[in-house]
């Protein structure tokens, strides 16, 4: 087609793009005016943002505050196995507690769940931490009824009523139990296969100790219930030979839940103020005169238990 | 094989936003077929040149709707215009569409000019509409009417890309995520444009068929032809490149393979495997292909081709539905995969999609009414 | 525990008092992700996490203190235990604890391996959210904590969907994008996030990245650590130790 286009008429188009006009520019008017104040200061965002993430409500504070006013409490917790356990982890946020000075209570935990919740034996926790069967615990301890809380013995705040600070417990290598490798449960029938890698056992270094305690009433115990072992890296940990005498009667105290099948058990310190001959036998511990019992032992004073290695 | 990261149970981007891209690909699909006219000189789609443009436009009106239906704060919904982060695809939603937008009114504006003075000269309510439309002049002679079809050509070529880019984003958006192994890939973005063109295509030959057919109007024979040969076309490309996508995942079997596979023959078996490919890609391949290929009788082509398009609708649905909501199944754990179905009365539920989907076709029913669409059955100029 | 945190608190208290007035006057020359003191000399710390997974008990107090901590609604989680359990044939099996008291029960079955992972937000120095959110509600402190603006979030969700991790979800209260925010309202006062104070057995660490002395950096020279999805090249700033191959 070689007919030259007539050319069009474009004025009835100029309203319309005078109006298109107008309106993107009120749009980016209204569009900068409408920008956050701190928007674009250091990056793309609001900064004040920064400020109100800042300000969101507490609910939990630090350990230290609780020492405030419950310092008696804080000091025993310090040096017994719950030492890292912050005071929140079971009591929950405490921010409101102590903004109220005590007059709004915190959550105190009852019954055995918030104990379990930790300590019941599950495979994939970590072999070397403190877990039970409950009912197989409890068999052993001689307790009648499973439905009795783990507090009618352990105190949470003392749990173990360990005679020494950890930090100042001895060294020792690292001891292994089945379920640091094997995250089944620990079977005590079974015979250890001749290409099984070599792991310490207590009886390799402490034999003649081993070899006694063999033949000692308390031969179903395992080493570690009653030496306890805190694992601190890959191969050392810190051992503890707890002889607080409150330890020893975790199992041995006489109390009405306890079942037929339980170790022989006393009251306390009733036992010992009925055996006291003189003044200095009021201090005694069990390791003082049950070492028939346990297994010999060297004791430098009854309230010190035990230093130096035995063979 | 069943695990999935606790924030995963429920799935953040719902039918709402299956529903978004398939509504941006009709306005796409239906715009290319417009311009396929204006621009590229197909003379044979003139039957339908300026229904497309308006279905366009209606698609365009809605598409937001959605969106704004699944924001969690949609009074914010102007803060993507206001502090826009360039960096996320999602943030050129806001000035892609509005600037796609203004050209798609402009050109209805230009091209039905002659449409709207003709209905303006009178009484009543839409005669002013109209009047306000053309913002009070009414003056038109043979000079301002070429004016009109070269702006209408100009933003018919303007659009193409910016109809592209209006859907091309979305599927820019899902395959840019690294995070999510069903989304990742870089042809998203093509699959996505091209199957809009095909769901774009398809729902103008559904309706104007469908249309035509309760109206009793004389249907355009070759135009309908033309557009079943240009819907084969982009349909093959569209499911060739959505093929070409699963060919490589299931060949390479890099490590995501494992539960992506898991996803296809499992979760995803009925609305993929079966619905998507072999029943509604399969048969209107077969369907369009005959058609394009053999000259049928017009009763019997216009049954194949209607059938074809209704199913190729379904099938972009599909399409959208099983990338959108196939990627939120897939745990990025590579360890298991949750589950959705749209509820059917909630905020975000199968009964609002139902009625965001059809209320388009009352508005174009409405516009109809104040221009008409079909030049072919009633006085037109254009 | 926040043994780290209590040696050097004051210092530490001394430290933000001046490096939040910093935050309010425009550093533009500041980059986000730079990890060194600024030009101007004031100190910013670089905050980073790390996970000591041979040490986790799967307790989930951290799960919990998280929860009171943050107001965080149930059936959304700013932080969880996974559990694993390798059987003798090589199957992984993961759960979470997801119920409402987060208390993990215990299962039975022959395992070659099992352990605990707790995972949260990390924090990457390279994040995803921040740069698929359309709006600029997610961005990078200067101390290297990734924020959610939650007063300009759309709820959109992208960011969402752009977690490798999976650690952010929609507040389905507040209606906006949620997840980890290391305690940001704690760690600028000195203490330590409520999931680091309570777990009872130092198996998550949090401290000072700038500081070389900090008991974390000590930890990440000494002891081989692994990132989660290293090859989404988002930098995560949390470090797990003794982290398993089946771990994702």
């Amino acid at each position: 087609m070689t007919k030259v286009p007539e050319p069009g008429s474009y004025r009835h188009t100029i309203r319309l793009f005078l109006l298109l006009g107008a309106v993107l520019v009120i749009a980016l008017v209204v569009r900068s005016l409408l920008v956050p104040d701190s928007f674009g200061v250091l990056g793309h965002f609001r900064l004040d943002a920064i400020e109100e993430a800042r300000q969101s409500v507490l609910r939990h504070m630090e350990q230290d505050v609780c020492q405030d006013c419950h310092d008696d409490v804080v000091g025993l917790h310090a040096k017994d196995a719950h030492a890292k356990v912050s005071c929140e982890t079971c009591h929950g946020p405490g921010a409101f507690h102590v903004a109220a000075e005590g007059e709004e209570g915190i959550h105190l935990p009852e019954g055995q769940r918030p104990c379990l919740v930790c300590h019941e034996l599950i495979l994939s926790r970590p072999g070397d931490f403190p877990q039970i069967i409950p009912e197989d615990h409890y068999r052993f301890v001689g307790v009648r009824e499973f439905t009795t809380p783990c507090t009618a013995c352990h105190d949470p705040h003392e749990p173990l009523f360990m005679d020494r600070d950890l930090r100042t417990a001895r060294l020792h290598p690292l001891i292994h139990r089945c379920r640091d490798c094997h995250a089944g449960r620990f079977d005590e029938t079974l015979a250890r296969p001749e290409e099984h890698p070599p792991i310490f056992q207590c009886e390799y270094c402490h034999v003649q100790i081993a070899a006694d305690f063999a033949q000692r009433p308390h031969r179903q115990v395992r080493c570690t219930t009653c030496h306890l072992f805190f694992r601190e890296s890959d191969s050392s940990g810190r051992i503890l030979r707890d002889a607080d005498p409150r330890f020893c009667l975790l199992c041995h105290r006489d109390a009405d839940f306890r079942s037929d099948e339980a170790p022989p058990s006393i009251e306390w310190p009733d036992h010992r103020d009925d055996m006291a001959e003189t003044e200095g036998d009021l201090q005694k511990q069990c390791i003082d005169c049950h070492q028939d019992h346990i297994h010999p032992l060297k004791v430098k004073t009854a309230a010190v238990a035990g230093s130096g290695s035995e063979e | 094989m069943d695990f999935v990261f606790p924030n995963e149970l429920n799935v953040t981007w719902t039918v709402m936003i299956v529903l978004y891209p398939y509504i941006t690909g009709l306005v796409a699909g239906a715009f290319i077929v417009s311009s396929l006219y204006h621009v590229f000189g197909r003379y044979e789609l003139k039957a339908v040149a300026r229904f497309s443009l308006a279905s366009a436009f209606v698609f365009l009106l809605f598409a937001p709707l959605p969106l704004v239906i699944h924001l969690g704060q949609p009074q914010r919904a102007f803060n993507i215009m206001i502090t826009p982060n360039f960096t996320s695809a999602m943030a050129g939603f806001g000035f892609i569409y509005t600037a796609y937008l203004i050209v798609v009114v402009l050109e209805i504006w230009f091209v039905m000019r002659s449409s709207f003075i003709e209905r303006a000269k009178g009484t009543g309510l839409i005669s002013f509409f109209c009047r306000a439309i053309l913002l009070f002049n009414l003056y038109e002679d043979e000079a301002t009417q070429r004016a009109d079809q070269k702006i209408a050509k100009f933003l018919a070529g303007l659009g193409i890309p910016m109809a592209c880019l209006l859907h091309g984003y979305v599927g820019f958006l899902f395959g840019s995520l690294k995070a999510n192994p069903w989304w990742s890939t870089p042809l998203m973005f093509v699959i996505f444009v091209f199957s809009a063109i095909v769901s774009g295509i398809s729902v103008l030959i559904f309706h104007y068929l469908l249309v035509s057919r309760l109206n009793g109007w004389k249907i355009d024979q070759p135009c309908v032809r033309s557009m079943a040969r240009y819907l084969w076309g982009f349909m093959i490309v569209a499911v060739s490149l959505e093929l070409l996508e699963l060919m490589s995942i299931a060949y390479k079997q890099t490590e995501e393979w494992e539960v992506l596979g898991m996803l296809i023959r499992e979760k995803l078996f009925v609305s993929y495997v079966v619905l998507q490919y072999l029943v509604f890609s399969l048969v209107p391949f077969i369907l369009l292909g005959i058609n394009s290929l053999f000259t049928l009788r017009d009763r019997l082509a216009n049954v194949m081709i209607w059938i074809a398009a209704m199913m190729l609708l379904v099938q972009v649905l599909l399409m959208r539905w099983n990338v959108v909501v196939g990627g939120q199944l897939v745990s990025k754990s590579m360890r298991g995969f949750t589950s959705y179905f749209p509820g059917v009365w909630e905020k975000e539920g199968l009964a609002v999609a139902l009625v965001i989907f059809t209320l388009p076709f009352g508005i174009l029913w409405l516009f109809h009414k104040i221009v008409p669409l079909f030049p072919d059955v009633e006085k037109y100029q254009d | 525990m926040t043994v780290e945190f209590k040696n050097s608190r004051r210092q530490m208290l001394k430290l933000l008092a001046a490096g939040s007035g910093l935050l309010v006057f425009p550093i533009g020359s500041l980059v986000a992700s730079e990890r060194k003191p600024t030009a101007d000399g004031k100190y910013i710390p670089y905050w980073a996490y790390a996970v000591d997974t041979t040490r986790c008990i799967g307790c989930c107090a951290c799960m919990r203190a998280c929860r009171d901590e943050n107001d965080v609604p149930e059936g959304v989680f700013r932080t969880w235990v996974e559990r694993y359990r390798v059987d003798r044939d090589g199957e992984v099996k993961v759960d979470v604890a997801t119920g409402n008291d987060h208390v993990f029960e215990p299962v039975e079955g022959e395992v070659n391996r099992a352990f605990f992972v707790p995972k949260l937000c990390n924090h990457c120095a390279k994040s995803v959210c921040n740069q698929v959110c359309p709006v600029g509600a997610a961005f990078n402190t200067p101390d290297g904590v990734v924020l959610v603006d939650q007063a300009h979030c759309i709820g959109c969700g992208y960011c969402v969907q752009a977690c490798p991790y999976g650690s952010r979800f929609i507040n389905p209260d507040k209606h906006v994008a949620d997840k980890c925010t290391f305690c940001y309202h704690r760690i600028t006062q000195g203490m330590a996030p409520a999931c680091v104070l309570t777990c009872p057995r130092d198996a998550r660490l949090f401290g000072d990245l700038n500081d070389p002395k900090s008991r974390l950096n000590v930890l990440l020279r000494q002891r081989p650590y692994r990132l989660l999805k290293p090859e989404m090249g988002t930098h995560p700033e949390c470090y797990y130790l003794g982290l398993d191959r089946e771990v994702v």
